[in-house]
């Protein structure tokens, strides 16, 4: 649809972004500071070096697996707020493989990492089976297997797998080298085998959800199980199994922070980043190569405002609320385009479309499938 | 929109560079803190420390971090705020928590020019951390004691609850010095019968409530009070103790509350408090940022004590105790006897090297709760001895004699 | 462009029989409200759904909104009621410019709307969802009199405690039309307020239409399929096609020409037709099925290869209850369900698809449409075999149905975008080529009398290669028409006609009211 209303498109687009950071540059003013000087301790906390990027990735890998688990979720239109859970059960899973086994490298790791996925989507599935089959709302069973899932890392830590010195319930004790994950060099700390699984998976998830029958089956569930069912789409099997595959990924996040970010188990290991990961996906909605872009800004602004706290003596919630207002901006556009350019939401005063947009999406489809 | 927003900060980046640099008589010294820095506890107790360095050491300019916990902060680590600190010219990072122990020797590494002092950690003592680290801890013991004497004198049921965090030397040893001082003033001043005293210890499982994960605390006092206990003692970051003991008193019973870790521990609940026991960081920090400017610090681990003269002197006093409102006249008195007895014990036993040499009631005979004996007859618990277990320091178990788990 | 209406008659303009009292001429003097569009636009991508339409309205008539399926009728009227904004033109109230957006203003302005699918809210009862919209200073007491009023007065059976999602379609829209009243609405339009309803309802809601018309002046705008109730009903009509207003004139007229003004050409009506039966390919062993609304006990019926059975009855009889047993979305309590030989009755509705049953529902995008995905989705949703979807191959098919179904829509066109009779259309397209049984609700739900005819022709070409169809409809006409057997069914109770040919819609409109006896003797 190349029409005369392209540069709108980029507008609504745009606008967000900056009105966010106005709103947020008048706030900074209102605490009598300098929203120039706000800017730039993020700016330069986020990318001043490379130590600084490498910085805002540690905290983006684990955040992208988040996300890239809760866009299918997402697509089947569940409220996976489990996924803090997910992650927790991965970041256990690698834990018990690094502590126990004493194998190299090169099997170990890929061996952790599958454990990680086993241990999100045994947790994905008990979020999933409570839903289907025992029809307790996702938000509540997610919340529930949240607590008890830091209630097992806090009860590993302080108990079975306390340090020799006594449990302080603060980490396990660390984990040994060869199954932590190696960073590509000391000026840019990162792992390269967790960048190349996301590269991966942001390709799986892609493909999965555009090209194949499961995917579909997800996206018409999501919009309306009851004519999914009567279409032929097994929607608990589908259900079910996007929790499942959810977990999977999540786990793998939640091994990044014990296995890279830490080196050791800690408590609450996934430390809210599912959270954040579903402010993140009600942006991006189903759009998987949207998720670790967006997660990135997110990322950059989180972990910029590290610099923002020490430099500045500010307070970190300046950082939320710029994020903040971000998303709420970013879903008015969605809203607001689609009134203006005639998309789902046009008539959304009467029914409003539990999609963001899927405009794009299938547009996208369209083309690209021609 | 990341080419504007690149835009939009490339333009703050030039402005930035115009700022002026750090001042040339500053010394910058960052303080990183597990919780909020208004937590009325233990992480507020170290910021104000940190300011009060500020305001007694010229040029001295804190760089505060609060929160640094995986809850609220996971999108940093204390890899990456030391870093930051460090740009910003901090010459000491001080890591307030024993959560920090174990990445301030790794981050130290990092940074072998810079100091980092991780408070109530013992790295420096064993020997495991790098040379630029080093420990501070404050005897909180001696508050212990006091704070269990007042529980001693008051309890009229001879049942003491002790609220524990959760279990480790050091919080078994705080517990156990609770004991020996209210065992000893139920003793010796109420004249009751050691045998007859019972001090139960509940573990909610971490420094405050997680719903879900510790004990609730609240619920954990009240348990205390309905099996028969007068009073009650924290040893929590969080004030549960006291709310509880104020409310069931304002319902006519005749409780009480031993408040911990903060001077204004007390205000919670005033008229039921006796008392609160509470580390004073100010003189031990303001002396190593001293040295540390000076460059006189070497690596060193210190366990900072009270100031006998005047136990709640803000320059000197490393350790003190605020008496509440709820202790009585009499029991004030005979509270004052006892801290002279103490007092009189540790001019006896000076410390050495920053380290006491022993701790009052910390005499034979001592059994652990298994029965092993800590100190027979005569001798006393060193405080702190290399792979040594069975000190005042490593505490493995509770003592004989008090009700709770160890482990 | 518009191409010149076949006949473009000026409006004729005959006002309602006055009332004797003059208080009350009056009240129609003041209540009487005059509508102008003027030259209303309105595009969706490259559809001009409504193109350059001008129109007065005038108080106290009933003008039915005609046209074949997408030519612009829900579109005309969800902007004269302030669903969707029009992309230029401008409506008159009264002569005023009324510049009202959202359906709540045009509600103030006294413009109100019962949208196709009623959008109540199903967890709400009656009483709560008549309330909702009313200022806030009504009180449960007051509200609860007020909808007992308005409903004795038509006749309308609303039950205030009942949860919305009970009551039928038909109740809904007489609660939304007793809201709507009390709002102050003047001027009332109903987007095919009779699919969904029995022919008793749709007696007492066309009593209600014309008393509020003709004695209370106001404007009633029909838009309906079904040139029978506008015959019945309507003062005059409009009729739309391609976006274009391309007539207009007063009633009364002949179906014939309705016809005529519609297409443009004559349509001739359809022919009974028998087919050939072959062998028993559907048993159903003394059915005993329970939903929600009714009980249906011991039916046992064999349904042959090539036989088309239709089911008659009022909303909720039972004829839905056992289409919906058949494939296993409705619990059975006892019997069987056999096709083929084949023990169906324990087997999921996924199961039984695969053994050859096919099943469409009536309720479109409530359910059996998925709003939010394109018809080429849709399409591909129906092959579930593969596990990579081959797009360019599913788009041929789709395009391939969308052209002989005769679809106003693209492949890539998401569903909702559709008219309804289109998505009516792609409901029916999406049907497997061959299924040993077809059961259908509703088959030609809002569908134009060309479509619908055009429908029947493909689902009757399947019957000559050995499909059963079991449907049903409200239209007792469709019934007779296209059955060889019929079943009547009266709250849960049910009559078989053995020869369809000598039912006729006076004997079907008899038997739905529940006069078995009589029509054994
Ligand atoms: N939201 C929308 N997005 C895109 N196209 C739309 C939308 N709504 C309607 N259209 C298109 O506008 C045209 C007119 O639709 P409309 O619903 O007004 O038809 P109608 O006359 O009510 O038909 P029917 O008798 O089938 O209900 C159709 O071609 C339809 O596809
Ligand atoms: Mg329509």
């Amino acid at each position: 649809m190349t029409d005369n209303r392209t540069p709108l498109r980029i507008l609504l687009l745009i606008a967000p972004i900056v009105l966010s950071l106005a709103i947020t540059a008048i706030l900074v003013l209102a605490v009598g500071k300098n929203p120039l000087e706000v800017m730039t301790a993020i700016w330069e906390g986020a990318f001043r070096n490379s130590n600084a990027v490498a910085g805002v990735v540690n905290f983006w890998i684990p955040l992208t697996f988040a996300c890239l688990g809760l866009v299918i979720t997402f697509t089947a239109g569940l409220w996976n707020i489990g996924v803090e859970g997910q992650m927790m059960l991965g970041a256990v899973f690698a834990s018990w493989a690094a502590r126990t086994l004493t194998l190299p490298s090169p099997v170990l790791l890929p061996l952790e990492i599958v454990l990680a996925m086993l241990g999100g989507a045994f947790w994905g599935f008990l979020v999933g089976f409570l839903r289907v089959r025992l029809g307790v709302n996702e938000i509540f069973g997610g919340v529930a297997l949240n607590a008890l899932a830091n209630v097992l890392v806090i009860y590993l830590i302080s108990g079975p797998w306390q340090p020799p010195e006594g449990g302080s319930a603060q980490s396990t004790p660390p984990f040994p080298a060869e199954s932590l994950l190696p960073e590509i060099s000391s000026e840019f700390p990162v792992s390269l085998l967790a960048l190349f699984l996301i590269v991966i998976i942001v390709a799986a998830v892609f493909l999965a959800l555009r090209g194949t029958r499961w995917g579909l089956n997800l996206k018409a569930t999501g919009k309306n199980p009851r004519s999914a069912l009567l279409l032929g789409v097994p929607t608990t099997q589908s259900a079910l199994s996007a929790f499942v595959i959810c977990g999977a990924i999540a786990g793998i996040g939640g091994a990044y922070r014990v296995l890279f970010t830490f080196d050791s188990l800690r408590p609450l290991p996934s430390g809210g980043i599912g959270f954040l990961a579903l402010l993140v996906v009600l942006v991006v909605a189903n759009r998987a190569l949207l998720a670790p872009i967006v997660g990135f800004v997110f990322a950059a602004i989180l972990a910029g405002s590290t610099r923002l706290r020490v430099v500045l003596q500010l307070d970190q919630s300046l950082a939320e609320v710029l994020q903040g207002f971000v998303v709420l901006l970013v879903l008015m556009a969605n809203g607001l385009r689609g009134r203006i350019l005639g998309g789902p939401g046009a008539e959304s005063s009467i029914q409003p479309e539990p999609q963001a947009q899927p405009t794009v999406t299938t547009a996208a489809e369209a083309t690209t499938h021609e | 929109m990341r080419k504007l927003f690149f835009v939009v900060l490339v333009v703050a980046l030039a402005v930035s560079m115009a700022l002026p640099a750090v001042a040339q008589d500053e010394f910058v010294f960052g303080m990183v803190l597990v919780g909020p820095q208004n937590d009325r506890g233990w992480s507020q107790a170290h910021y104000e420390a940190g300011q009060y360095v500020e305001a007694n050491l010229p040029g001295a300019r804190m760089l505060v971090f609060e929160s640094l916990n995986p809850a609220d902060a996971p999108e940093t680590t204390l890899l990456q705020v030391a870093t930051e600190m460090v740009d910003q010219g901090a010459k000491l990072i001080i890591t307030s928590s024993d959560a920090f122990e174990e990445d301030t020797d790794v981050v130290a590494e990092a940074f072998p020019d810079v100091v980092f002092i991780n408070s109530s950690g013992d790295n420096a003592f064993t020997g495991e951390a790098p040379a630029n680290v080093g420990n501070t801890m404050g005897q909180m013991e001696w508050g212990k004691l006091i704070a269990g004497c007042a529980a001693g004198l008051t309890t009229e049921t001879g049942s003491i609850g002790y609220l524990g965090p959760l279990i480790n030397g050091e919080t078994r040893r705080l517990a156990a010095s609770a004991y020996l001082g209210a065992r000893y003033c139920y003793e010796n001043y109420k004249g009751g019968d050691p045998a007859d005293l019972t001090f139960t210890v509940t573990w909610i499982g971490f420094w405050f409530n997680i719903p879900g994960v510790t004990l609730d605390p609240t619920a954990e006092v009240n348990t205390f009070f309905d099996n028969g206990a007068d009073v009650a003692m924290s040893g929590i970051d969080t004030p549960e103790v006291m709310t509880v003991a104020g409310q069931r008193a304002g319902r006519g019973e005749a409780v009480h509350g031993v408040a911990y870790d903060y001077a204004a521990g007390c205000d919670v609940s005033p008229e039921i408090c006796l008392g609160s026991p509470y580390f004073n960081w100010g003189p031990s920090y303001l002396d190593i940022v001293s040295r540390v400017k000076d460059g006189t610090y070497t690596q060193e681990w210190t366990w900072f004590g009270p100031d006998w003269a005047d136990l709640n002197n803000p320059d000197t006093s490393g350790v003190g105790f605020v008496v509440g409102d709820g202790l009585s006249e009499e029991n004030a008195q005979h509270l004052d006897d006892f801290i002279a007895s103490l007092a009189a014990f540790a001019a006896d036993h000076p410390d050495e090297n920053g380290i006491p040499t022993a701790i009052a009631l910390w005499e034979g005979p001592l059994a652990l709760q298994d029965g092993t004996v800590l100190a027979a007859e005569g001798e006393v618990v060193k405080p702190i001895e290399k792979d040594n277990p069975l000190t005042i320091w490593y505490l493995p178990q509770l003592l004989e004699g008090m009700v709770g788990a160890s482990e | 462009m518009c191409a010149s209406g076949a006949g473009l008659h000026p409006p004729l303009i005959i006002y309602g029989r006055v009332s004797s009292v003059s208080a009350y001429i009056f009240l129609r003097w003041v209540a009487n409200m005059e509508i102008e569009l003027q030259h209303i636009h309105k595009r969706f991508g490259r559809v001009h759904a409504n193109n350059d339409i001008s129109l007065k309205l005038h108080g106290g008539r009933i003008i039915g909104v005609l046209g074949e399926n997408g030519a612009g009728k829900s579109t005309l009227m969800k902007i004269l009621s302030g669903y969707q904004p029009a992309d230029s033109g401008s409506i008159l109230i009264d002569g005023q410019k009324a510049g009202y957006h959202g359906p709540q203003a045009a509600i103030a302005a006294g413009v109100g709307m019962l949208q196709q699918d009623p959008l109540d809210v199903p967890a709400f009862t009656v009483l709560e969802n008549f309330l909702y919209g009313q200022p806030a200073s009504m009180t449960r007491r007051a509200a609860r009199s007020d909808l007992a009023k308005i409903s004795h007065e038509f006749g309308f059976h609303l039950d205030p405690e009942t949860p919305a999602a009970r009551i039928s379609i038909g109740q809904r829209q007489q609660l939304e039309i007793v809201r709507l009243l009390t709002l102050g609405v003047r001027t009332l339009i109903l987007d095919e307020p009779t699919t969904g309803i029995s022919a008793q309802q749709k007696t007492i809601l066309f009593d209600a239409l014309q008393a509020l018309a003709r004695d209370q002046g106001m404007t009633v705008l029909l838009v309906s399929h079904k040139l029978e109730d506008v015959i019945a009903l309507c003062d005059e009509v409009v009729v739309l096609r391609a976006g274009c207003l391309v007539g207009e004139r007063a009633m009364p007229a002949t179906k014939a020409e309705l016809v005529r003004l519609m297409f443009g050409q004559d349509i001739a009506p359809q022919e009974r037709s028998a087919g050939s039966l072959g062998e028993i390919v559907l048993k159903l062993d003394s059915l005993t099925i329970q939903d929600r609304r009714v009980r249906v006990e011991t039916l046992s019926l064999d349904v042959r290869e090539g036989e088309v059975i239709g089911l008659a009855g009022l909303d909720g009889s039972g004829q839905e209850a056992l289409m919906r047993a058949c494939v296993g979305l409705t619990p059975v309590v006892g019997g069987n369900v056999v096709l083929k030989d084949r023990d169906l009755t324990r087997r999921s509705y996924r199961e039984r698809m695969r053994a050859g049953l096919a099943f469409s529902a009536a309720g479109r995008l409530e359910e059996g449409l998925v709003a939010g995905l394109t018809l080429t989705e849709h399409m591909a949703l129906m092959d579930s075999e593969r596990t990579m979807i081959d797009w360019p191959g599913v788009r041929d098919i789709t395009r391939r149905q969308i052209e002989r179904y005769n679809v106003r829509g693209r492949a890539e066109d998401r569903i909702e975008m559709l008219s309804g009779g289109n998505q009516q259309r792609w409901l029916m397209a999406l049907l497997p080529e061959q299924p040993r049984v077809m059961i259908l609700e509703q088959p030609t739900r809002g569908l134009d009398v060309d479509s619908a005819r055009w429908v029947w022709q493909l689902l009757l070409d399947r019957r000559a290669h050995g499909t059963a169809i079991i449907f049903n409809s409200p239209d007792l006409d469709e019934i007779v028409t296209y059955s060889d057997r019929i079943i009547v069914f009266f709250a849960g109770r049910f009559h078989l006609i053995e020869d369809a040919s000598t039912a006729t819609v006076e004997v079907l409109g008899h038997l739905i009211g529940g006069n078995f006896e009589e029509a054994a003797r």
